[in-house]
């Protein structure tokens, strides 16, 4: 499946690009899969995995790990800082 | 029903103007609280950058803004954050309340701003004389939002 993941504030920074659209490997269902697969293509997405990291999937808060589909877009979001 | 209003914006927040409005709005209010989040002066600070993740921030706030007024019984609620690059002294974030009573207001608005922080898509980027960098999250912006969390649960039970 396709997807569109993006990489918001110090994320896209670390990646070195906004976002990427990417042809899934069978097994790879769910963000942490995701993640797993996107360090394996590239150590800068070990920042990724980070704990602290918030997704948001399709415009919407999700939790991790979130389910993914074809189509979906998925953003990788380092903690929030606004007020 | 409580009249909610929120707004994200690279255009400049007029919080006088926005307090004004909330304080002669309804004669069943006595109280109105406020709290404007002003660009601070450090050193070397040049500019604050904010970015967010259109949609899905002013829905986070929306969703903040309603709480606030179901809980505290709030006549208005309003939200005004300010996207984009800001320099010292500009408003950043005007959060404000009424209420038939001082008490509600002053607590929504607290909760508001402490929510805000840490549920709201918003990314804070500072540049300085001698380059820029990302604003950190800071634990006790965590522990605020957790601290609401836990009153609500707990008044809820």
């Amino acid at each position: 499946m396709q997807i569109t993941i993006r990489y918001m504030a110090a994320l896209r920074d670390r990646m070195g690009r906004r976002e990427d659209v990417l042809a899934l490997p069978a097994g790879v269902s769910d963000s942490d899969a995701l993640t797993a697969y996107l360090q394996s293509l590239d150590p800068a997405a070990e920042a990724l995995a980070h704990p602290a990291i918030r997704l948001i999937l399709n415009d919407a808060i999700a939790p991790r790990p979130c389910p993914l589909k074809p189509g979906d877009v998925l953003a990788f979001c380092p903690p929030f800082t606004g007020g | 029903m409580a009249a909610i209003s929120i707004q994200v914006s690279h255009d400049p927040v007029r919080a006088g103007a926005l307090l004004e409005e909330l304080a002669g709005a309804d004669p069943d209010c006595g109280g109105v609280a406020s709290f404007t989040g002003q660009v601070r002066a450090e050193p070397g600070l040049v500019a604050l950058e904010l970015e967010h993740y259109p949609s899905v921030t002013e829905n986070a706030l929306q969703r903040i803004a309603e709480t606030a007024a179901e809980k505290w019984s709030l006549r208005q609620a309003v939200i005004r954050h300010r996207v984009g690059r800001m320099e010292v002294g500009e408003t950043l974030v005007f959060v404000g309340a009424s209420a038939p009573h001082r008490r509600e207001a002053l607590k929504a608005v607290e909760y508001m701003i402490d929510l805000l922080k840490t549920d709201a898509p918003f990314w804070k980027q500072v540049h300085t004389d001698t380059g820029s960098h990302w604003v950190e999250a800071r634990d006790t912006d965590r522990d605020a939002a957790d601290y609401w969390t836990d009153q609500i649960a707990s008044e809820d039970a």
